[in-house]
């Protein structure tokens, strides 16, 4: 028979799949995945089509024919666009899901009802943060099946172990991205006394960490969140970016997933230097360390005799 | 004297430094149907939140079927049962989806085959399939039972359980209480404010006053010194001065 906790986590996460705002929202992660593949699959195979009849044309005219280009980049670099869906789409799917997680709970009134259950000290928190777990989890797998299915059926990308094992880690490191987020979520609809409050605490730090920290901390275009990488936009090299970007560096998450991300996904330009003053995976790992410990804290001082928002 | 299945010893709770419940010491016995009375803000739900372990007292303790409130509540909580006065359940959710969410989380071997006997037992099996979202206060006030009573426990606690029912509701809801109490041998603790409920339901009562106990007895004990007729009344207002708080009428 399962614990309390398991059933717990196991149930809510099955309550908030039913919810249609997280259904639209994992159906257009998902949807964007797809698009994703589809926009490298679409650019590899232009390129390449190209290639054929300009290797064809020169062979004819007996000049010497360069290789394809497709082959002189990572394979992995397909998946760029990935990287701008999670920052965007994904983590505010992850904020959704965190925030239905225990809203649904707090709207139903039923927290009294699990309260009085036999449900051990930190299990409702521990139930929380495992089903959110599980649903990131399961969603980063299933864009990950998307991805292997892509690099299977193209014929120009063939990927080695390490390339495997980079896209592996690259679908760990959004993962944690989507689970920084998603715990702030939670964090915030247990701690808030409205139930608007709780979904604006983790969508203002959304867009704070997606539009605003990387115009401070790598370049001042508008533009910047939509790149897969802030390097593809001019650095500026003002003294002021120099200290915004080591200082708040630590901070502009969105900006160290991508960093991240483009190193494994071997996108990054080689003379591209972090000014933050610590790693990125750092910044990353500790983020997710301080919004599981805020969301355990939260979740196990909620108010069982009521739980309900005030308004 | 039977031994007392719940067993309340100096408990207190005060929020923002007031105190809300005032060394409160009682026992009840093991198949008593008791009603706990007093005026608004006396302290009744707040004793009721102690007693299921929602919330902690500032002090003292209590015993429930031998479990400690304070130092096992997990050993409560499989002891009791509870029904708030605002029953809520999961709106998008059927009343047999709820009753199949609390009947897991309780422990139970076979969720379903219980779920089925708890809707028969309160005659609300053609609820099974609708969604809670759609009921009326009486029917949520079913299903707000059926989730208490899953388990079987040995204390079923019920916070002013009429409040906002419908005369059939509340009849229903008696005849329920006195076939748990006679069948099962549950002891039922049920706060309320209607004093014709307790004369027709409990075996024993309490009065809370200024989060003290200003009286228990049974009531038959109630019925010999005031008479049969409005015997509850009676008592209830010869203790009003002391049951009402400073200033009221």
């Amino acid at each position: 028979m399962r614990g309390a906790t398991q059933i717990l986590a196991l149930q809510s996460a099955s309550f908030v799949l039913r919810e249609r705002i997280v259904a639209v929202l994992v159906g257009l992660f998902v949807a964007l995945v797809l698009l994703s593949s589809w926009l490298g699959w679409s650019a590899t195979a232009t390129v390449t089509g190209i290639y054929i009849r300009s290797a064809a044309f020169l062979q004819a005219s007996g000049q010497p024919v360069p290789p394809n280009p497709v082959l002189d980049i990572s394979p992995l670099s397909l998946m760029r666009n990935m990287v701008v869906y999670v920052a965007l789409i994904g983590a505010l799917a992850a904020i959704v899901i965190g925030n239905q997680l225990v809203a649904l709970d707090r709207k139903s009134g039923v927290i009294p009802l699990i309260g009085v259950r036999p449900v051990p000290p930190h299990g409702y928190a521990l139930a929380k943060i495992a089903a959110l777990g599980g649903l990131v989890i399961g969603l980063t797998a299933l864009s990950a099946l998307v991805s292997v299915a892509t690099f299977a059926i193209l014929p120009q990308t063939t990927l080695d172990g390490a390339g495997w094992a980079r896209l592996a880690g690259f679908f760990g490191l959004s993962a944690i991205y989507m689970m920084i987020l998603g715990l702030v979520a939670l964090a915030s609809a247990a701690f808030a006394r409205a139930e608007g409050v709780g979904l604006l605490v983790p969508v203002t730090l959304w867009l704070t960490l997606t539009f605003i920290l990387p115009a401070l901390t790598s370049n001042i275009l508008p533009t910047a969140a939509l790149n897969p990488i802030s390097a593809l936009a001019p650095l500026p090299e003002s003294p002021f970016f120099q200290w915004a970007g080591w200082a708040l560096g630590p901070v502009s998450l969105a900006d160290a997933y991508k960093i991240d991300s483009a190193r494994l996904l071997g996108f990054l330009p080689q003379d591209y230097a972090v000014r933050a003053m610590v790693p990125p995976l750092a910044s990353l790992l500790a983020a997710l360390v301080l919004a599981a410990v805020w969301a355990t804290h939260a979740l196990t001082r909620i108010d069982l005799t009521k739980g309900d928002y005030d308004a | 004297m039977p031994a007392s299945i719940i067993s309340i010893r100096h408990m207190c709770q005060t929020f923002d430094s007031l105190p809300v419940v005032r060394d409160l010491t009682f026992g009840i016995a093991e198949g008593e149907v008791f009603g706990f009375l007093g005026h608004n803000g006396a302290g009744k739900t707040t004793t009721v939140h102690m007693l299921t372990t929602l919330a902690r007292p500032a002090s003292g303790t209590a015993e429930i079927a031998g479990a400690d409130i304070v130092g096992d509540p997990m050993g409560v909580r499989r002891q009791i049962g509870y029904v708030p006065e605002n029953v809520r359940l999961y709106d998008t959710l059927t009343a047999q989806e709820n009753l199949m969410f609390f009947a897991r989380l309780s422990g139970l071997g076979d969720p379903a085959a219980r779920v089925a006997e708890t809707l028969a037992l309160l005659d609300c099996s053609d609820l099974a399939l609708r969604r809670v979202g759609g009921f009326s206060k009486g029917m949520r006030q079913r299903i707000g039972l059926a989730q208490a009573i899953l388990h079987r426990p040995r204390v079923l606690f019920l916070d002013e359980p009429t409040s906002g029912l419908d005369p059939m509701g509340i009849k229903m809801l008696r005849d329920v209480i006195a076939r748990l109490n006679r069948d099962r041998g549950m002891t039922i603790f049920m706060n309320t404010h209607l004093l014709s409920e307790i004369a027709k339901t409990c075996t024993s009562i309490g009065v809370l006053g200024h989060g003290r106990l200003i009286y228990h007895d049974t009531m038959q004990a109630v019925t010999a010194r005031y008479g049969s007729d409005s015997a509850l009344e009676e008592l209830y207002l010869s203790l009003a001065p002391a049951s009402q708080p400073a200033g009221a009428a």
